[in-house]
């Protein structure tokens, strides 16, 4: 039985999901390609796509016009799409029940935002005929919080809404913005996740970054948004709840060769706070980022022996999304595996910039 | 007057009561908290012609720039190189709110920690070069130094770097314009909930030719001075800068003796929904009311807002007509230290939540500047052009972005018990 570190918290749910990602729109196909070990990864068309990369995990045919229609999308982004997309999904599952209420309902997205739709926005200032005579539509664009703020009003979500960013440890930190705002009373339902795009200009910034060493990995790209809510607003609501959330650890470290403690120590404190044991872990859905980082990841690992879901192998290197994939994965395991009911699930993310972070949850 | 003594009553499982201990700022009208202080008093104009970025075609191009500041002088774990301008002002505004605490390094590297900083922008301005570089000489043209910098996590890692942190969770809030007063009350739930010892929380934004292209694009950048609430105001002035406060529980300032600023009441927040750039009265009022409600505090116990205040037509009647709409016909005066100090994004409602703490702790209201006459459709007491000296229990700080999204940041005096 685990305890919350916290009695007087009350226990905090993920009550559905949904996920656009390199298998497609939906859950079906993320969780079909997922279990069937197929790799989404695919050549890049280099007449689309011209990047410093051969392959990629792009969402196939996605199209922003294509899948949210004309209206509210003359200027809207990949990024953005990507985002209104997904929360759409997963307001058309539960949406009737929280359009009731909106003012309660928001969302916390993880996002870097586009450094595409920035690089182009400057680009048209520095190439025009004026330096002003840019599309002025496309300014909010160049603000991070674009895709949040389009999906609140695609959606009516009026409630807290928010960015949060941190490498590839965004999506854990969504869960932990949003789970914060739960308790401090400024909202009942929030969807929680992060989204991520494809882009000429990502792929540039992205081959040069640390990659210790290695060969850049290819580029992923999608959303998943997970709802999360009290469980007994939940089960008010007639919503399922697929996952207790137990809590969540963040550390940072100086030195890569750290990393690894520094990871241990965020699960050994998140088993701790559950009152659980690293025996109780079943499953465990890494980040498995490449070089050094991903050797220390491992290691911290060590000492579990639940079964370990592959993602950024299949889906590619899915940026600010990339946690909120692993989550995805466990959630979509869980629903095909019942043996997994009542188990513990851990998600871990190590970004090259100094941070780390866990994640615990009771499947159910 | 009920604020002070029961902070936090609208929020659930608040246990712990958070003070601002320590403020670190880097603003075109001073670095440090002294100069801004002195700054705020004087009622000082960062306002100057553009340096960052070429301005020739632009029929006018005054922003709010530092020309004073040397990263090297505050980086000590990472080279200037590592860091995009907007995470150096961060660090350095980071440094200063730790010394200003009485803290070193090593005491907050003792305590679990949050940092988080809120961003509009945040390395855009390596973006612009990195764009620039491609138009001069061709699309595989890359400076690779500067491509490593430009993903907005480093504005809050670069701190967590810079102090050697350890036990602390590390978050960007890239949430617009209200990103400030984002982070911050992120930092008081943080506390208050007894998931962390000490915060360092707040905003930083640099100069940028992408956000001032923007701006202008849409007629809002002033072709002088910001003056907000003003009848002849045109617009914005952009800035640039960093605000940081060292945020900690009751507890640990009282155990550790420190100086305290300002207790932080509560905050509220919600989201338009409505429209991509222009605000809405109703949604703001309703941001208002729940920053209320979660600090246990009636629009009565208000003593002065610093506003959001851009000094655009738009956003001053609309944000006035908001606080109307909460007050009634009785509105606490209502400044905004943008006329002073510019618009600088994502740490805009960080400097002003440092400029809230300072008031509360000095007993003053900082000034809206450039003030000419006030607009009878925004009709505040701006305190127009000269601080006032005033006896301060609560106030409120006002932050408004793009994508609808509000922030609403209440503070109050901390006074030992007698």
């Amino acid at each position: 039985m685990a305890l919350q570190a916290n009695a007087a918290a009350p226990r905090l749910a993920i009550s559905g999901w949904a996920v656009s990602s390199p298998y497609g729109l939906g859950r079906q196909g993320f969780t079909q390609g997922l279990r069937s070990g197929l790799r989404a990864v695919a050549p890049v068309d280099a007449a689309t796509w011209p990047v410093p990369y051969p392959e990629a995990g792009l969402i196939p045919g996605f199209d922003v016009r294509a899948v949210l229609g004309r209206k509210g999308t003359r200027s809207m982004d990949r990024v953005t799409g990507i985002a209104a997309t997904t929360v759409g999904m997963l307001l058309d599952e539960y949406g009737t029940r929280l359009a009731a209420d909106p003012e309660r309902t928001g969302l916390v997205l993880g996002t870097s935002g586009s450094v595409q739709s920035i690089m182009d926005f400057t680009r048209d200032a520095l190439t025009g005929d004026k330096p002003y005579l840019v599309d002025p539509a496309r300014f909010p664009n160049t603000v991070m919080n674009c895709p949040a703020g389009a999906s609140a009003i695609r959606h009516t979500l009026k409630g807290p809404n928010v960015t949060v960013s941190g490498g590839a440890t965004t999506a854990l930190l969504a869960l932990q913005y949003a789970s914060r705002l739960l308790r401090g009373g400024h909202g009942t339902a929030l969807l929680a996740g992060a989204a991520e795009e494809f882009s000429v200009q990502r792929a540039r910034l992205e081959r040069v970054a640390d990659h210790d060493g290695g060969e850049p990995q290819p580029l992923g790209e999608g959303a998943a948004l997970f709802l999360l809510e009290e469980a007994t607003a939940a089960r008010e609501g007639g919503r399922p709840v697929l996952a207790s959330v137990l809590g969540s650890r963040f550390r940072a470290f100086q030195d890569k060769g750290r990393a690894g403690a520094a990871l241990e120590r965020c699960v050994a404190d998140v088993l701790a706070d559950a009152d659980a044991a690293p025996g109780d872990v079943e499953l465990i859905v890494p980040g498995n980022p490449p070089g050094l980082l991903g050797k220390q990841e491992e290691s911290a690992l060590d000492g579990l022996t639940g079964n370990r879901l592959p993602v950024r192998s299949l889906v590619g290197d899915a940026g600010a999304a990339s946690a909120a994939f692993q989550l995805a994965a466990a959630l979509a395991e869980a629903e095909s595996e019942p043996s997994l009911v009542d188990r513990l699930a851990l998600i871990t993310a190590a970004d090259r910039d100094g941070t780390v972070g866990a994640l615990l949850l009771r499947l159910a | 007057m009920s604020g002070a003594a029961t902070p936090g009553r609208g929020g659930r499982g608040a246990r712990h009561r958070v003070v601002v201990t320590g403020l670190g700022v880097v603003t075109s009208i001073g670095t440090g908290v002294d100069a801004f202080a002195a700054g705020l008093r004087a009622g000082r104009s960062g306002a100057k012609p553009i340096g960052a970025f070429d301005t020739t075609g632009f029929a006018h191009s005054n922003a709010c720039e530092i020309t004073d500041f040397d990263p090297a002088a505050w980086l000590t774990a990472q080279s200037p190189d590592d860091l995009g301008r907007a995470a150096q002002f961060a660090v350095a505004a980071a440094r200063m709110a730790v010394a200003d605490a009485g803290l070193t390094a090593q005491q907050v590297r003792d305590v679990r920690s949050l940092v988080s900083v809120g961003t509009t922008d945040g390395e855009s301005r390596d973006l612009d070069h990195l764009t620039a570089l491609q138009v001069a000489e061709g699309e595989d043209a890359l400076d690779e130094v500067a491509a490593r910098r430009v993903w907005p996590g480093r504005l809050s890692a670069g701190i967590v770097r810079e102090l050697g942190l350890e036990d602390v969770e590390t978050v960007t809030v890239p949430t617009a314009c209200a990103a400030g007063n984002y982070a911050v009350g992120y930092g008081y739930d943080a506390i208050s909930s007894g998931d962390v010892e000490m915060a360092l929380c707040g905003g930083a934004d640099a100069l940028c030719r992408k956000t001032f292209t923007g701006f202008y694009r849409l007629g809002t950048i002033a072709p002088d001075v910001c003056r907000p609430f003003d009848a002849d105001r045109q617009g914005i002035l952009t800035g640039e800068g960093s605000g940081i406060l060292l945020m900690e529980s009751l507890e640990s300032a009282l155990a550790r003796g420190a100086r305290i600023y300002a207790e932080v009441l509560g905050y509220g927040l919600s989201c338009d929904a409505s429209h991509p750039v222009a605000p809405d009265r109703d949604s703001i009022a309703r941001c208002i009311t729940a920053a209320h409600r979660n600090a246990g505090i009636e629009a009565t116990d208000v003593d002065f807002i610093s506003a959001h205040g851009t000094g655009t037509r738009a956003n001053d009647v609309t944000e006035v007509g908001a606080i109307r709409q909460v007050f009634g016909d009785t509105l606490p005066r209502t400044v905004s230290i943008k006329s002073m100090i510019g618009h600088t994004m994502g740490a805009a409602s960080a400097l002003a939540s440092a400029a809230c703490a300072l008031a509360l702790r000095d007993g003053f209201i900082p000034p809206t500047i450039n003030h000419r006459s006030t607009d009878p459709e925004c009709a505040v007491d701006c305190v127009p052009n000269e601080a006032v000296e005033a006896e301060l229990r609560v106030v409120q700080n006002n932050g408004l972005a793009f994508g609808g999204n509000n922030a609403v940041l209440v503070l109050g005096k901390w006074e030992q018990a007698a």
